[in-house]
């Protein structure tokens, strides 16, 4: 990954942040809600090579930190975006075509937009933070997973579109 | 070379992990660095928020809606109903008159308690991925506004304030799971703790194995030491199922509050309660049953 890509893929994943933080959290979704954020995130990890989506992780994590309602401690979404996305390059792209078809991205992204929310909770658990009931947590997390592949065909080509974008014309060929 | 690759990326993540780790550590032991950061972020972002809240306010019940078509059609007919004797009249702009509304009825409470209040628009909420329920307003410690004051609506408590910027605050509303309220019971002054559960779920541990509580039992906030983070006698909810079960010291019940957290425009921030302590005044009024004309016939002699 070349260090020019880093203000770039950072510049793009704070403008997804802005949007999610100005607009999607004022809409009163059906069960739960949805974290375009974390999703767009993951699924522009998924495209990425080894040493850079753990980067891109990192960054995209960061941001989410910034949240202002954020009840959590600064630096968890970090630890948990950095993370997975060691997990997802290391054990599963190794897995998958390079090539996905947008179906396949799609349930990919919805998978792992739960595996990190699940992940967030854990490691709040561990640090001390108030735990939702099950009920509630489930609720989200259904909630979270269907408006992630129902709404797929919206963010979904804009993430490929934007991580392509972000990439050296070397980098695209 | 390919584990010449792999050792870097371990290396980076590694050292990224651990960078993520101080974060945490530091934010933990309460560096003011970290903990201004997200300050520094809702300064920045409120403006963008309060233009969002403008833009989406008509479709932010969209999703919702579409899918309780049939609690809605109710309303949409009463609405209609309502629309058509407002013809005659100056055209409001629905949005505005609903804000109105809110701030009349949260003025009216604030008035009757007579509190030192502060009205603010809701121009954020927490998202999904905060795990928490929270909203964010347009007022901050430029109106006077600080940590730890009680916010109300129109029928009762929202919450309570948990920072603060210049032009905008965070509030936990009292559905947060971490959400914590002492109450007593209006008449009987029966004490308890209310906790939030999330999706507007509240549930009352009472304090004592004595406490008699029933369905219909209306909640008041029992006040703190100074007024922070609870100004008292501001109603939280009523009861609406009682847990009878068998082995608990104390009785547990289910709550329902008085303020739909999911439609709230407009609060007040409490201020200054002026060390008053309106005791159950507060307590809503429960609806007027409607007359009913009872007409009795009389058959004539002559028929």
């Amino acid at each position: 990954m070349s260090i020019n890509r880093v203000p770039i893929s950072a510049g793009l994943l704070l403008l997804v942040f802005l949007f999610q933080e100005t607009f999607v959290n004022r809409i009163n979704f059906y069960l739960g809600g949805f974290a375009l954020y974390l999703a767009f995130a993951i699924a522009w990890i998924l495209r990425e090579e080894r040493s850079s989506a753990v980067l891109i992780g990192f960054l995209a994590g960061l941001i989410a930190d910034l949240s202002p309602t954020l009840e959590a401690p600064f630096g968890l979404w970090t630890f948990t975006m950095t993370g997975l996305a060691f997990l997802i390059v290391t054990y599963v792209l190794g897995s998958l075509d390079s090539n996905m078809s947008p179906l396949t991205l799609s349930i990919v992204t919805t998978i792992f937009c739960s595996i990190a929310l699940m992940l967030f909770v854990i490691f709040g658990a561990i640090l001390g933070q108030d735990l939702p009931s099950l009920s509630v947590l489930a609720r989200e997390l259904i909630g979270n997973a269907l408006w992630s592949f129902v709404l797929a065909p919206l963010y979904i080509p804009i993430a490929i579109r934007t991580h392509k974008l972000s990439l050296s014309a070397r980098e695209r060929s | 070379m390919a584990t010449r690759g792999t050792n870097r990326a371990r290396l980076l993540l590694v050292s990224l992990l651990v960078t993520s780790l101080l974060f945490i550590t530091l934010d933990l032991r309460g560096v003011s660095v970290v903990s201004s950061i997200r300050g520094f972020t809702q300064s920045a972002l409120a403006p963008l928020q309060s233009f969002g809240s403008t833009l989406i306010s008509p479709i932010g019940q969209f999703f919702s809606d579409l899918l309780n078509l049939n609690n809605t059609r109710e309303r949409i007919d009463e609405l209609e109903k309502e629309n058509q004797e407002l013809k005659a009249q100056v055209i409001f702009n629905k949005d505005i008159e609903g804000e109105l509304k809110q701030l009349k009825g949260v003025l009216d409470l604030a008035g009757k308690a007579r509190f030192k209040t502060v009205s603010a628009r809701v121009i954020s909420k927490g998202g999904t991925a905060t795990i928490s329920e929270s909203i964010v307003i347009d007022q901050g410690s430029n109106a006077g506004i600080r940590r730890d004051m009680t916010v109300i609506a129109a029928s009762g408590l929202v919450g309570v304030v948990k920072s603060t910027t210049a032009s905008a605050s965070v509030v936990m509303l009292m559905s947060d799971p971490a959400f914590r309220v002492g109450v007593r019971v209006a008449g009987s002054q029966f004490m308890g703790i209310l906790s939030g559960e999330g999706q507007n779920r509240f549930s009352l541990q009472m304090l004592s194995a004595a406490a008699d509580i029933s369905v219909g039992d209306v909640l008041l906030s029992r006040g703190s030491s100074g007024d922070a983070p609870f100004v008292p006698g501001v109603p939280v909810g009523k009861i609406v199922f009682v847990e009878n079960a068998i082995g608990q010291l104390t009785k547990q019940a289910r709550v329902e509050s008085f303020v739909n957290l999911n439609s709230i425009g407009v609060v007040s921030v409490v201020l200054d309660s002026r060390g008053n302590n309106p005791g159950d005044a507060l307590v809503p009024s429960a609806p007027r049953p409607a007359p009913t004309v009872t007409v009795f016939v009389t058959p004539s002699p002559n028929e």
